[in-house]
Parts: C-alpha cells; sequence; structure tokens
C-alpha cells in the first residue's frame, strides 16, 4: 500500500471510507457501476507516509523526525512530499549563523503566507493503542476507540493504532475497556510514546492533516492535493471549459514561526461528453478514417462518469457493443445497458447507436483476480484534462491564461477571501480552536531587488533599459562571436520557394551588422511530405555541411521529428525549422529574421552576449530530468556544462534511462565529458563548479541528498585524483508556493526583477532563496526557489545569489532574463527535444553546439 | 431437520464464514442465513396489545454457538463492521452448513427491496422523500437520482454511521458539469423515529425499510403516532422479516439479525398494519418480496410489505396548521444539489448549447466554402452539403437560416431557439436572450449571435513554430 493509499486508509476522515464488499466475487467482467464505490477517489489527505509508530515504552521528548524520516523496508514509493527532517544547512560552515545576502535596494513584500500562532508550551501528544484482543479491522479499532467516552470529546486524529492528541493523559499508559457487542469486552491499552513540539516534522504533516479538513469544512473539493469551489466558476463555454477556482495549501515551519501558505489555483473542467466529441468528428470530412481518428484522439485519455463522479481511462472502444445490448450484472442477471442506466441512476440514454469506451481496471487487493473490464457509455463520460490539441490551440489557451493568470492584486483578494471564511466559519474555527491553532495576518517582508547586469557584446557594454527584453538594445551591436556560415542548405517545398528567398534575404540583411558572415546556401525544392524532405537532406549531406534549413509547410509533428531525428543520429548536423506559416507575415520579417540568426549562430556553437562573471575557472552545470514521451518508464537526463570561463560556450548531453535508475550513473559519465572539453579548450580542470539540478520531483530531496550528490563528488575524484574542485549543488525548483507582491502606486504588483528573498518565507534548516528573475506580463510573477544542498566553494550567500542571478541572463533563445538559470534552461530544452522528436541520445558530435535550441 | 442442524453446528471455520457474511446491525438489513431451529409456534410475537420483552438472542446465540475463544474476534467484527458491508451476497458460497436447505434470492433481497421503492418512486413521482433508518444512506443514493425528487431525508439513531456514510450522497464534478433539471436538498438527520420532529413533516412518501423489528416494544408502540399521526405523509412503505419464511433457513439463530427485537408472521404484521391504518385514515395493502421455494408456498414472501396511503391527501393548509413542535433530530449534514433552476446554471448550460451550435454551423460554413474554393482546381468538383444529418427535416428548416455579412457570420437568435435542447432550457425566446446576452456579441437589432468567421488563430506571433521560438514566457 502507498503512503497516500495507508493514509486515505485511515478511518479518521469521511472521506476515507472505501469499499469493503463487492470484492469477494471475481467476475471476469462486471460492469462498472454495479457498485458504488467510494465517491471522492481522490481524497487522499496527504501525500505523506505514515507516522510510523513507536513500539517502546519510552518517551522520546524531542521530535518525532528521524522516525518519521526513516525509509521502511520495502516501501519505495514513498515521498516524504514536505521534505521535512532534511537538515542540509547544518553541514555549511559558512551559512550556519547567516544565510542571507547584502547587495541591492531593499523591496516591501507581501506574500500568500500567514501566520499560525500556538500557546507557549504546545505540544502534540503522540499515543500508540493497542486492542486486546486484538481487532483485524482498522474500522473497527477506530470506532471503538473514537466511541469511548473518554476521547468523545476530546481533539484527536486517530489512524487504528496512533492516536494523536492536544491533551495529555493523566497516565503515561491507560487502559480502557470497550464493548463491541453486548458481553464482549475488549482492553484498549494508549501508551504514550513522544511529546512532539509544534516544529517537529509530525506536528507538520499533522497540521497539514488539519488544514486539509478545514478547507473541506469549507465546502471546497480535493482533487489532487489541491482544494477547489465548484460553487463559483468561470466558465467559457466558446471553449466548453469550466474553471473552479480553489487553493493548493501548505503549513510549514519557516524560520521561525509556523506558517500557512496558500497559492491560488485552478482546475480545468471539460463540458464536453465523449459521445459529442465523437458525433463531431465523424460529421467533419473523411468519414472513411473516422474509427481510426477516433482511436488516435480516445485512447488513453482520462474521463469522468457523471452519474458516479468517477474517473477512467479510456482503453479501448468497442464498436460492436451497443447500449441495447446486455451485460451480465454481478448477481449473474442480464441487462441491457440502457435498462441499467434507466433502473439505476434514471437516466434514459439518447443515442442507442453509440459504441461502448473499454476500462481496464485497476486491480485491487491481492491481484490474483482476473483484470475487470469497465464497459462505459460515451454520453455519459465527460472529457477531464486538456488534451495535446488543445494545449496547442493557441486561442484556447489564450482564453485560459486570461483567466488563470491572476494578477498580484487578484490574487490578493482571493487570499483575504480564504482566509475571511477561514476566521469565520464555525466549524473550522472549532477545529483550531481544538489543537490551540490561531490563523494569524499575512505576513509581509523585506526582499532585495539586486543589481542589474551589463550586457557584453564584442565592442560594447549594453545596460539594458530592461533586463526583461534587451533586444533593442543590442540592435546594431555586434555578436559576441559569430562563426562564419559557408556550406548549408535550405530545403523547402516547391510551394514555398519564394519565402525561402525572401527569408535568406531577410537574413543577410540583419546577419551584417551582428558580425554572422553568410554564404550562399544551396537551396533544394522537394513535394510536401516528410519522405521527400529526408531524402533531400540525405541527398545533399556532406562532410562541411555546417546547417540544414528546413522550411516546414506545416507544423506537423512526425515531419519535424524525422528530421530532427535524421540530423541528430545519422548525419549529425546542426538544423533550424521554421514554418512558413511564420514567414509570410507582413512586417515582421526583420524581427523573425534577427531571432533565426542569433539561433542559428548559437546552434553553430557562437557566442551571442556574455555577463561579467568575477570567478575565473568556475564551471557552470545545468541538470534537468524529462519524461520520455514514447517509451514509458524512461526519462531523459540532460546535462549541460559550460566549457569556459565566460560562460559562454556548452558542453551538452542527455542520456536516456530508465525512470528507475538513479540518475548519479549517468552523471558520471557526462561529468568526465564536461571535464575532458574544459580541459581541452583551457588546458586545466575548472578550479570551481557549480551544479544546478532542476527537475527534482516533490518527495525527491533526500535522495538527492543521500545518493545523488556523493556520487557526483566521487565521479570528480575518480576522474583524477589529484583533482578536487570546489563543488555547490543547488536544486532549483521552478513551481513553488509562495508568491510576491509589491504594493506601488497603491496598487498591487509583481517585485522587480532580481529581487531576492532569503528571510522569513525561507526553510531555518536549509541554505535556500527565492529569486524572481522573470518578467510576467500576464498574471503574477512565480518566484524560482533555489536550494543549497551542498557547498564548499565557500562563496558568500550574496555572491550565490548574484551569480544565479547573472546566469539567468545568458540562455542564447531569449534576448532577456529567464526564470532559471541558462544551463538549466538549455538542459530542459535537450531533454524536451530528445525526449518528444528524437528518442534516442544524439550524436556527441553535435555537443559542442547548443542544436537543440 | 432442526436436529441435523445443530449437530452440524460447531464447525471450526464455518462459523466465521457464516457469519461474516451476515451484517449484524440494522443497517445490513440482509437476510444472511437465519434460524435453523423452528420457532416454537408458541413463539410470542410481540402485537400491540402485548409487547413481548427486549430481546437479544442474537449475542446469547452466537457466543453459545462459537466454538472456542479464537473465532470470538470474528464475530466481534462483523458486529462493528456490519455497516461497512454495503451488500451482502446472500449465500453465495456458504461453506457447509445444510446446502440443500440454502435459499438464494437473486438479485438480493435487499436489492429487491430498493428496487420495490425505487419503483415506486418512478411510479408515483414523489417529491419529498424521507427514509428512516437509513443507515448507510444506500437507499437514498439510489433516491438522489431520481428528477421527480426534490428534498430527500435521512433518519438514524445512529450519528456515526451518518457522518461515515454522507460521503455517498455528496455532489461531485458531474452534477456540476450536468446539473439536475430540478433542484434536490439532501438532508441527513440524527435522531429516534418515534419523536416527532417538524423538519420531517410534509413528506409524500415514508420508507422505513426493514426498521420496525429493530425497535422497542416501546418504541413500537409509539411508532404509528409519530409516523402516521404526526407526520402524516401521502404514502409510508414499512418492510419487516416474515417469520413464517425463517424454517427455511438452514440457520441456527432465532431471528434473522441478531438486532431484531421480533420478527412477525403474516398475521402479526397485518394486524398491526391495518389497526395503524384505521386509526389514522390510511389504507394499506400487503405484499412481499422474495418468493418462497416451491412447496413451501405456504410461509409467503420472505420479506412482508405494507404500502400505506392516505385516505385524504395531504393539502396545503393541513401542512402549514399546526405542528409546531420542538426539533429534537440534530442534522448531521445538508448537501445541495446544483440545478438549472439556478440561474447560473441554467445560463452555463444554455451557452455551452448555443456555442456549440454556433461554432458548428460556422465550421460547416467554413468547411463548404473551402471545398467550393478546392473544387475551382479540381477534376471532379464535389459539393458537400454543410447541412449534417441531424438537421434533415427537423424544426429548424423554417427558421431563419444563418447568414454572412462580409466577414461576420450571423446566427439568429430565432433559429438557435428552434433547436429542440434550447427551446427546452429557455422556454421562451427572451430567457434565451437574456442568458446568452453576456456570453456572445448580438447584432443591433438583437436579432442575431454574430461572430466572426475568420480565426483570429492566423494572427498570432507565439505559437507553435517547431524549434523557431522559445516561449519562456
Amino acid at each position: 500500500m502507498t503512503g497516500r493509499a495507508r493514509v486515505r486508509a485511515r478511518g479518521v476522515y469521511r472521506s476515507s471510507e472505501s469499499r469493503l464488499s463487492g470484492q469477494s466475487q471475481s467476475s471476469a467482467w462486471s460492469h462498472l457501476a454495479a457498485k458504488d464505490r467510494e465517491a471522492a477517489t481522490s481524497s487522499g489527505l496527504l501525500g505523506i507516509k505514515r507516522i510510523p509508530q513507536k513500539s517502546e515504552e519510552g518517551i522520546s521528548a524531542g521530535d518525532g523526525a528521524e522516525c518519521t524520516l526513516v525509509q521502511r523496508g520495502g516501501r519505495t514509493q514513498h515521498r516524504n512530499f514536505l521534505e521535512l527532517g532534511i537538515h542540509t544547512r547544518e553541514k555549511l560552515e559558512h551559512v550556519k549563523d547567516c544565510k542571507t545576502g547584502t547587495s541591492g535596494a531593499p523591496v516591501k513584500l507581501v506574500t500568500n503566507i500567514f501566520n499560525l500562532a500556538l500557546p507557549r508550551e504546545w505540544h502534540l501528544f503522540q499515543y500508540h493503542v493497542t486492542f486486546s484482543p486484538e481487532l483485524a479491522s482498522k474500522r473497527l479499532r477506530i470506532a471503538l476507540l473514537c466511541s469511548h467516552s473518554k476521547f468523545q470529546k476530546k481533539a484527536k486524529v486517530f489512524d487504528g493504532s496512533i492516536l494523536f492528541l492536544s491533551e495529555k493523559l493523566e497516565e503515561k499508559v491507560t487502559t480502557l475497556s470497550g464493548e463491541t457487542r453486548p458481553g464482549i469486552c475488549i482492553t484498549i491499552t494508549v501508551t504514550l510514546t513522544s511529546e512532539l513540539p509544534s516544529c517537529s516534522p509530525v506536528c507538520i504533516q499533522f497540521f497539514n492533516i488539519i488544514f486539509r479538513k478545514i478547507l473541506k469544512k469549507l465546502s471546497m473539493y480535493q482533487i489532487g492535493r489541491n482544494f477547489y469551489s465548484p460553487v463559483d466558476p468561470v466558465e467559457i463555454p466558446q471553449h466548453k471549459l469550466s474553471l473552479w477556482p480553489g487553493f493548493a495549501i501548505s503549513v510549514s515551519q519557516l524560520e521561525n514561526k509556523l506558517m500557512f501558505t496558500a497559492n491560488v489555483t485552478h482546475k480545468v473542467l471539460r463540458n464536453e461528453t465523449v459521445l459529442e466529441f465523437m458525433t463531431d468528428l465523424y460529421n467533419r470530412k473523411d468519414k472513411s478514417r473516422f474509427i481510426e481518428t477516433c482511436e488516435k484522439e480516445l485512447l488513453g485519455s482520462v474521463v469522468l462518469t457523471r452519474y458516479n463522479n468517477k474517473t477512467y481511462r479510456i482503453d479501448d472502444i468497442d464498436w460492436s457493443v451497443k447500449p441495447t445490448d446486455t451485460f451480465q450484472k454481478r448477481d449473474g442477471t442480464r441487462i441491457t445497458y440502457f435498462d441499467y442506466y434507466k433502473q439505476q441512476y434514471d437516466i434514459k440514454l439518447s443515442d442507442l447507436n453509440q459504441p461502448m469506451l473499454v476500462s481496464q481496471l485497476k486491480r485491487k487487493g491481492t491481484g490474483n483476480e482476473e483484470a475487470r473490464i469497465a464497459h462505459l457509455i460515451p454520453e455519459l463520460c465527460y472529457f477531464t484534462g486538456l488534451s495535446k490539441r488543445m494545449t496547442s490551440d493557441f486561442r484556447l489557451m489564450k482564453d485560459l491564461a486570461t483567466n488563470t493568470h491572476l494578477n498580484p492584486l487578484l490574487r490578493q483578494q482571493r487570499l483575504s477571501r480564504l482566509a475571511d471564511n477561514i476566521q469565520r466559519n464555525k466549524e473550522a474555527r472549532f477545529e483550531l480552536e481544538t489543537w490551540g491553532l490561531q490563523f494569524g495576518c499575512q505576513m509581509s517582508l523585506t526582499g532585495r531587488v539586486v543589481p542589474s547586469e551589463k550586457i557584453l557584446m564584442q565592442d560594447t557594454i549594453c545596460q539594458p533599459m530592461s533586463s526583461a527584453n534587451w533586444s533593442k538594445d543590442m540592435r546594431n551591436c555586434k555578436l559576441l562571436g559569430a562563426r562564419a556560415l559557408n556550406n548549408w542548405l535550405i530545403v523547402c517545398s516547391h510551394r514555398n520557394e519564394d519565402v525561402a528567398e525572401n527569408l535568406l534575404n531577410c537574413l543577410r540583411r540583419v546577419s551584417g551588422p551582428m558580425g554572422f558572415h553568410i554564404e550562399k546556401p544551396k537551396i533544394t525544392k522537394v513535394q510536401e511530405n516528410t519522405t521527400a524532405f529526408i531524402r533531400a537532406i540525405q541527398q545533399h549531406t556532406n562532410l562541411d555541411l555546417q546547417l540544414v534549413m528546413c522550411i516546414l509547410p506545416s507544423n506537423q509533428k512526425d515531419c519535424y521529428d524525422s528530421i530532427k531525428r535524421f540530423l541528430s543520429l545519422d548525419h549529425p548536423v546542426p538544423s533550424q525549422c521554421v514554418l512558413a506559416r511564420t514567414l509570410i507575415r507582413q512586417g515582421m520579417m526583420m524581427s523573425i529574421a534577427t531571432k533565426i540568426a542569433m539561433q542559428m549562430v548559437s546552434k553553430l556553437g557562437g557566442e551571442l552576449w556574455a555577463v561579467e562573471i568575477p570567478l575565473k575557472s568556475l564551471m557552470v552545470v545545468g541538470i534537468d530530468v524529462n519524461k520520455e514521451a514514447c517509451a514509458k518508464g524512461r526519462s531523459a537526463v540532460g546535462f549541460v556544462a559550460s566549457s569556459n570561463s565566460r560562460i559562454t560556450r556548452w558542453f551538452s548531453r542527455c542520456i536516456l534511462q530508465n525512470t528507475k535508475t538513479n540518475i548519479a550513473d549517468c552523471l558520471k559519465v557526462c561529468m568526465k565529458g564536461a571535464l575532458d572539453k574544459w580541459y581541452r579548450y583551457n588546458h586545466c580542470f575548472p578550479t570551481r563548479i557549480i551544479v544546478y539540478r532542476d527537475g527534482v520531483g516533490d518527495g525527491q530531496l533526500q535522495t538527492i541528498v543521500d545518493y545523488e550528490v556523493p556520487q557526483l563528488l566521487s565521479s570528480l575524484r575518480d576522474s583524477n585524483p589529484n583533482y578536487s574542485p570546489k563543488v555547490s549543488v543547488i536544486v532549483v525548483r521552478k513551481s513553488c508556493m509562495p508568491r510576491f507582491f509589491t504594493e506601488m502606486n497603491s496598487t498591487l504588483q509583481n517585485p522587480p526583477l532580481g529581487t531576492v528573498v532569503d528571510s522569513e518565507a525561507t526553510r531555518p534548516e536549509w541554505y535556500d532563496f527565492y529569486l524572481i528573475s522573470q518578467a510576467a506580463y500576464q498574471g503574477t510573477v512565480t518566484p524560482t526557489y533555489y536550494n543549497v544542498i551542498y557547498d564548499d566553494n565557500g562563496l558568500k550567500p550574496d555572491h550565490m545569489q548574484r551569480l544565479t542571478y547573472k546566469l539567468c541572463h545568458l540562455y542564447y533563445n531569449w534576448p532577456g532574463l529567464i526564470k532559471i538559470p541558462a544551463p538549466c534552461q538549455y538542459a530542459h530544452k535537450l531533454t524536451f527535444l530528445v525526449g518528444q522528436s528524437i528518442h534516442r541520445e544524439p550524436s556527441m558530435e553535435l555537443a559542442d553546439y547548443l542544436f537543440y535550441l | 431437520m432442526s436436529g441435523r442442524a445443530a449437530s452440524a453446528r460447531p464447525r471450526p471455520g464455518g462459523g466465521r464464514s457464516h457469519e461474516s457474511r451476515r451484517p449484524a446491525g440494522r443497517e445490513g438489513r440482509e437476510v444472511g442465513q437465519p434460524p435453523g431451529p423452528r420457532p416454537s409456534p408458541a413463539w410470542p410475537g410481540p402485537a400491540l396489545s402485548s409487547p413481548s420483552p427486549a430481546r437479544r438472542p442474537g449475542g446469547a446465540d452466537l457466543r453459545a454457538s462459537a466454538p472456542g475463544p479464537g473465532l470470538g474476534a470474528p464475530y466481534l467484527e462483523v458486529d462493528l463492521v456490519h455497516h461497512l458491508v454495503s451488500d451482502v451476497m446472500v449465500d453465495s458460497d456458504v461453506q457447509g452448513v445444510q446446502v440443500k436447505e440454502n435459499i438464494k434470492f437473486t438479485p438480493s433481497l435487499s436489492e429487491q427491496r430498493h428496487k420495490f421503492v425505487l419503483d415506486f418512486v418512478r411510479k408515483h413521482k414523489p417529491q419529498k422523500v424521507a427514509d428512516l433508518g437509513c443507515a448507510n444512506c444506500k437507499l437514498l443514493w439510489r433516491l438522489k437520482y431520481h428528477e421527480s425528487i426534490e428534498v430527500l431525508a435521512g433518519l438514524d439513531i445512529d450519528e456515526n454511521i451518518l457522518t461515515r456514510n454522507i460521503y455517498r450522497l455528496h455532489t461531485g464534478a458531474g452534477d456540476y458539469l450536468d446539473p439536475r433539471e430540478r433542484p434536490l436538498t439532501i438532508t441527513l438527520y440524527h435522531g429516534s423515529v418515534v419523536e416527532k420532529d417538524p423538519c420531517l413533516l410534509g413528506f409524500d412518501l415514508i420508507t422505513c425499510i426493514e426498521l420496525i423489528e429493530h425497535l422497542e416494544a416501546k418504541e413500537l408502540a409509539q411508532f404509528p403516532e409519530a409516523i402516521f399521526g404526526f407526520l402524516s405523509p401521502t404514502t409510508v412503505i414499512i418492510s419487516t422479516p416474515n417469520s413464517e419464511f425463517n424454517p427455511l433457513f438452514s440457520g441456527k439463530t432465532v431471528f434473522r439479525h441478531p438486532d431484531h427485537k421480533f420478527e412477525w408472521d403474516r398475521t402479526q404484521f397485518q394486524s398491526w398494519a391495518l389497526d395503524a391504518a384505521r386509526h389514522y385514515g390510511y389504507s394499506v395493502e400487503f405484499t412481499g418480496l422474495g418468493e418462497p421455494p416451491p412447496g413451501a408456498e405456504a410461509v409467503g414472501f420472505c420479506t412482508q410489505i405494507g404500502v400505506f396511503v392516505k385516505n385524504i391527501p395531504n393539502t396545503d393548509e393541513s401542512l402549514h396548521s399546526e405542528k409546531t413542535t420542538e426539533c429534537t433530530h440534530t442534522k448531521v449534514g445538508t448537501v445541495i444539489y446544483p440545478s438549472l433552476k439556478e440561474e447560473k446554471y441554467l445560463r452555463k448550460a444554455v451557452s455551452n448549447e448555443v456555442f456549440s451550435y454556433i461554432l458548428k454551423m460556422k465550421r460547416d460554413l467554413l468547411e463548404s466554402l473551402k471545398m467550393k474554393n478546392d473544387s475551382d482546381g479540381c477534376d471532379e468538383p464535389e459539393y458537400v452539403q454543410p447541412e449534417c444529418d441531424e438537421f434533415k427535416n427537423d424544426p429548424t428548416e423554417e427558421t431563419p437560416k444563418p447568414f454572412c455579412i462580409e466577414n461576420v457570420f450571423y446566427v439568429p437568435l430565432e433559429r438557435l431557439f428552434s433547436f429542440p435542447k434550447i427551446k427546452h432550457l429557455c422556454g421562451d425566446r427572451e430567457t434565451l436572450k437574456m442568458l446568452i446576452a453576456d456570453e456572445v456579441t448580438l447584432s443591433s437589432d438583437g436579432s442575431s449571435v454574430m461572430i466572426n468567421i475568420v480565426d483570429e488563430e492566423d494572427c498570432d506571433l507565439n505559437d507553435n513554430d517547431g524549434d523557431d521560438y522559445d516561449l519562456d514566457h
């Protein structure tokens, strides 16, 4: 049982009622709705590990951190989502006393964090409960204890063996007796195991559970780990979407206070049934391919059945079964689907010719049952989530963003309303009061805006007007170092010949001032299909070919993928794909050409610009891990390291591996490659290495600290016994809970670029900070969270923050700041290309080029 | 026969499988493997006049039958867990005892009882329904799907069981995506059926399924006055075991369920029911569920049912006039379902419909235009009728057609209104106009919905250009 399931199975909460019956019979396939099951399946309280029992008699007065985080044998699925009990700061001598920076102008910030006050000397009392004779049923144990007069009026949380109380019982060991039925006595022994202070990990987990309860009391729905309010949805009828506003919440111990963080989120619901979708598809052209298209679009998507609010994955479509056909119910009788829905749910199916969606039900319990299959009626199934087609629909995403990207002011309004509700709602207040919690005011703090950076070009140093975008500032400036493009190929369709010529002219015009020399390319015109493109490229490749440009007639993914695959595996040459549609925009050609030219320079291994890096002989590394789109269970690990002191040239490598494998093994290979490359260019090894690790999932921090960092260090030692660089490892998180607003012109706004928060909203046990390095044009900016988990470079926190900020300027695909350090973004781009298009490790010959931009 | 049953009793293991199939509380409401020993003819059925002392034969019997302490625990477990066992399979695979004597019901008897109530609801379409002794709320859960019902109430003496099972009645995303036509409020109350509480006044149907046999004699005596006299609903359904059937079961307990205080034969139940009906102005009809096996027809149905109908139907005055008693039941929870009676949900439903029609018409139009363009240069000019099957011989033919002026596509409201679903939702044209006014652009005279034909998608800069642009923002 996973931790999540286990927590859900705790009987304390109403949602935890799960089905007990109905599993005795294993019919080969039974109709899905033959049984009502748990209404809210996704109501797991918390993805936390089960709080383990302490069976010894002694009372541990300290915190129960260790016991919570001990990996219990055999259960690898446990995830410590709150990442409690990982103490990395105490090992870093130079930040033990102070981890705050100094430079920059102070800025007043409002946060989405609320104070939680507890009485002095507050403790949570953890008890271990045993029953004699033993009771196998958890529900029975819970029912017995909770109904006992001793606990009836008390604030308590009980999972069947561990009991939490806010007040201490008189005795360390209390023996009670209860009756399960007249005359049958059960002895209950309640033994105190720990007194937990509020900052202990167990308490933090506990408070999170309490707040989840509270939000439910405010009539919010739990979906995943967030809470949504269905009563005031935002409708987007033109896209058949509804949005439920809601919150992601968490309770954590920040610097020295217990805090509640709430972040505004939205749940997207779709007002479209599968039948509507199918009818729609059918009425479009090309009926002969209807079944094929339909299956392509539907299989794998998750649907919600409106009658029982459950979700199912569509695994197949059975075109031969109709609602008027019969199926066998659990009790052996046969009934038509039509009658079944009429009888069971009073639903009259309107379309009697619809096919059946087939869903394989997850096996529960022992697994020796045959896999069960459910037939679902398309008419009663609603889509969930956004399909690929929808996410690529620009208008839809724009309309969605308009409604979901709330500006700081609107966000603040939602937050105050939530705070109000928590304080006003009688039940919520009661829940808080029973545990002695006091919901306090919103936290405001002081951040710093670090000085802006100068952009170094070949002959000039420019101070951009806005570091969000310096494309205007660098107009007519020579790029730092562009290699001449002498031997290259353009492939386009016959129809797009003019477009290609036009682009070429524009490229010539913009490349001159950049200092980028472009020779005349070879232009090949082909038919509008993938094979024609590939054949043309194959025919014209030669050893000296520097770059292939393809002007694609449409954004068909397979064409793009084939080209990229061929040019990164079979014949490694940097390639540049451009959509023909992009090139026919009137009045924008020059800016488009400028952008393409810069991309080409980067792909050829050139340098566009630099920032001042005070540390010499510093290598920065970015690591990202991404899922492989095709092969389930595989992931792409991207590794990008700088290969010069100016941090303008990069070594990139991507390795595909099993998702479950530790990425440490491939790190060794990558690190060695990066060091060799550095040595080749600089004739020495770097004295400092700073690794930015992105792609760390919730709850994985412990693994990174325990396994990845030591292996990274040992791989450095292995490369050369005499070489011992100073190393820092920083975990980068793009999504985090806190939000910061500044008050300006009597309204709330996003904080200025370069805002650093390294106090109050940070965690005491970590060397961490928030940095805002991206401009948000719509909505509220998400700060990027940096957690320095290993550091023997001994850089001052201020320098670490500023170096990180500098690195956010170096992404050559965008002339402006980005939200994460450039090597991480490169690594991300690389893994994306490999995961989505290439599906194999690209050729090492391309390692020196940013071929994946 | 009873002798054989008794001698086979202390079988290791047999006891457990036997018992675990039996829900022990009243909530379980299931016929498991009821008593083996034929109740002696002298068994005093509690009549109204001579209520029998409360008996708890179940506990005693089970303890006696447990072969050793080892089997004590399973019994206990069953006892408290009973309410979690939702639908107990009736003797699907009972090990052992007297297979010959087993009675199987398909579907299960509890399912049949629920179905009986549901069929009744389907036929009579009550608006306000209460289930007394609702326990695991499964009947309420089945009832909530019925469109006719607007108020559902459940009452049980066990508060715990209600708080644990109210989740069954909660709304889910589906209820918001496709709201009911009529409102529905479900309320669960904790209290005794014999307390007179005004919250259950004015109901169309009150069901007491396998309830009365759990009442102590004193409560049973108050029951008719509380239900028929005070609550006085239009109809009442009462079901209870028929003790005449019990000998057919190969069990060992006296009653079908340890918490039963009595089990009546048909005469006892009917005389009690007729008495109550006569006294409070109801007429009653008797029926039952669970046919006896061939040869034993004389014992009657396994479950006996009385359906009571009030002779003089309730009027508004009779409901509002009196009965200002204090509330004694405590509310455990209320669930309010979204419905199209609320404007925001109606607005959503209508605009979804309107948009899907408009977008469809627009797409058909664009497609037909494209066909025309393509066919200009094609060898085989093929004109496809943009209207699809759905539009054939339908009422929309009569209404003004959508039209195009320059790049704007106009869909007359009249045409939208002719779609049956929109008509059904809105009722009249003005409502349609009012409901969609905020969501769409109306033409200056307000007679048509306007929509741009040219896809604005073509104008965006940051779309999916392969590797052309990277979007960090």
